[in-house]
């Protein structure tokens, strides 16, 4: 072995050595003595929309957009997605921001956060569920439900809504809105019956609301689980099973044009 | 002592440790890039795009509904919480936290070795440098030359601390080049967000540091670097304490394997913090994760590796000096 190459491989071992040292350093000067930088805002306009191809679902909400009970973990969107590749022959791009236990106020929230507007902007079609915790609020709805209290939770809600909606056509003139309306999971219940009045009440206005805007289709819910209602709920008896998020998919499909 | 150096330097060559050594993390990077591109692929399947922006949203949301299971531990929750307001918070500034490209392949890939992967690369040369001598029975003929006994260990001391060198910048060349084969060489300038504070409410932002991938590349490379230091030093403590190179080597492999299962369930035993193979993740606190145990940062962590360092070399020389060599 040559004593070059010793000398050689030293040296390299050297320099690295030095620079490494050196990289030591100076992340510990950035940790602590950097100067706070914050990064630059950047404007709406660049992160333009890239051209797509295909259709452009999104989908925003709480549980029932999520898919929670559905034992394939699909939900309504997911079944819909399925059954409009089939039908379309086209590639189906599906952004799911849906939120567990969302409210209408934290959907409010989540609307005006720039990136989710942006992924709104870019949907052909937009599908919305929201309202079912603000009225059943976890099962707690079951047992207080005196009107006055019922009143202003739903005049709050119905505020929110239009806001949501005029903040879905602010981003996007273009795209259909498909907002799903509220079933009655507590049908079979012994206060089934006033609950029932009291959801359908709700989907009254929820349907006026949506009616103001164009091209918002208001998907009632209601009559798919009125028979036989533990059928097609989850073991949790408030989310659909899997079967009721197939009957609800079916039904938005139906609306559904391209 | 120079003449020393090139002695040990020769040994070292001669022995093709370093050659083995760069053949493993080849293969291993190989088989990484590969699963992070199926991984690519997969997310790109998954949600039809590869537009990061609308990826990054999924996660934040898919994160989001982790966090409503009731049935988290805490640490786990408070973990998903600060990796969900980073994640905001990078796409709120419109920076993409994972630029594709071999840069940001180097970075997730030292992140990801520097508490196991690389350490045992180290132990490989490190573990045997003295009791070698001992095994072999060249330990005579070493001590009977007319040199100082402190010298001759610290010349096998500064080639392991050149091999480390090497071995890291291995890593790094080898994982530049084999990766940016599937997702190019750019991204050297893409920017990244350092100096987020994790506290008790969360995530503290006032101190982010915007930073060029490869100002963020060297430094990480530097706390590798340490890391690697300590631990070779460590198990050159062991190879002039242990004669056998075997007993020597499971004594330092136990003691890495037990760092990386104590990080993830020691947060309720304090004292462990002061354990140096907890203390091995320094990439983390670049980064902004939470540190295994509560109170720990990066100057604390570097200062319980140093003083394990110390000591180690204390003892190292110590006992060497002293020995009886028959």
């Amino acid at each position: 072995m040559s004593k070059n190459y010793v000398r050689l491989v030293t040296i390299i071992g050297v320099v690295f050595f030095l620079l490494w040292l050196g990289g030591l350093g100076w992340a510990v000067g950035n940790y602590y003595a950097g100067k706070p930088e914050s990064p630059p805002q950047t404007s709406p306009q660049d992160k333009a929309v890239d051209n797509k191809k295909g259709l452009t679902i999104t989908a925003i909400g709480d549980s029932l957009t999520r898919g929670t009970g559905d034992e394939t973990g699909k939900g309504y969107v997911g079944v819909l997605v399925d059954e409009l590749k089939e039908k379309t022959k086209q590639t189906v791009q599906l952004t799911n921001l849906g939120i567990n236990g969302q409210t209408s106020d934290q959907l409010r929230q989540q609307v005006q956060q720039s990136e989710v507007g942006r992924q709104i902007q870019k949907a052909d079609i937009v599908l919305v569920t929201i309202g079912g915790n603000d009225l059943f609020r976890g099962g707690q709805g079951l047992m207080d439900f005196d009107s006055d209290n019922i009143t202003a939770i739903e005049k709050k809600y119905l505020d929110n809504l239009n806001f949501i909606l005029q903040q879905i056509r602010k981003n996007n003139q273009e795209a259909t809105v498909f907002f799903v309306g509220l079933y009655n999971p507590f049908i079979e219940m012994d206060q089934g019956k006033e609950m029932s009045k009291i959801v359908r009440h709700w989907n009254y206005d929820s349907a006026e609301v949506s009616a103001g805007f164009p091209k918002v289709v208001f998907v009632p819910t209601f009559d798919l689980f009125e028979l036989n209602v533990n059928d097609y709920l989850y073991t949790d008896k408030f989310h659909p099973n899997t079967k009721g998020y197939r009957l609800i998919a079916e039904r938005v499909a139906s609306l559904v044009t391209w | 002592m120079n003449k020393l150096i090139q002695n040990e330097m020769m040994k070292l060559i001669a022995k093709k440790r370093l050659v083995v050594i760069a053949l493993i993390i080849g293969v291993l990077v190989v088989l990484f890039t590969y699963a992070q591109y199926k991984e690519v692929q997969r997310e790109r399947e998954k949600l039809g795009t590869n537009d990061w922006r609308t990826i990054l949203q999924q996660q934040i949301v898919d994160t989001t509904n982790r966090l409503s299971s009731n049935r988290l531990s805490d640490e786990w929750r408070q973990q998903l919480q600060i990796s969900l307001q980073q994640k905001q918070y990078y796409l709120d500034h419109d920076i993409n936290p994972a630029e594709p490209g071999a840069p940001t392949f180097m970075r997730i890939f030292l992140e990801n070795s520097i508490d196991l992967f690389i350490p045992l690369m180290v132990m490989v040369i490190a573990s045997d440098l003295v009791s070698s001598e001992h095994s072999m029975g060249t330990v005579k003929l070493l001590l009977t030359r007319p040199v100082k006994r402190w010298k001759v260990l610290m010349s096998k001391y500064i080639t392991l601390c050149l091999a480390i060198s090497l071995i890291v910048a291995i890593a790094g060349i080898l994982s530049f080049l084999i990766s940016g084969v599937v997702f190019g060489y750019k991204g050297w300038e893409a920017p990244i967000l350092t100096g987020f504070n994790v506290t008790d409410t969360g995530l503290n932002t006032t101190d982010v540091k915007l930073l060029s991938l490869w100002k963020f590349l060297l430094m990480d490379f530097g706390l590798v670097w340490f890391v690697a230091l300590v631990v070779g030093t460590l198990s050159f403590m062991l190879s002039v304490l242990i004669n056998s190179t075997a007993a020597g080597m499971g004594v330092m492999l136990a003691a890495l394997i037990s760092g990386a299962i104590l990080s993830n369930m020691v947060s309720s035993w304090e004292s462990a913090k002061y354990f140096f193979m907890v203390n091995l993740r320094l990439t983390d606190y670049m980064q902004g994760s939470p540190p295994p145990i509560e109170g720990m940062t990066l100057s604390f962590s570097l200062l319980v590796l140093f003083i394990w360092w110390a000591a180690a070399m204390a003892v190292s020389f110590i006992v060497f000096t002293k020995k009886d060599v028959y």
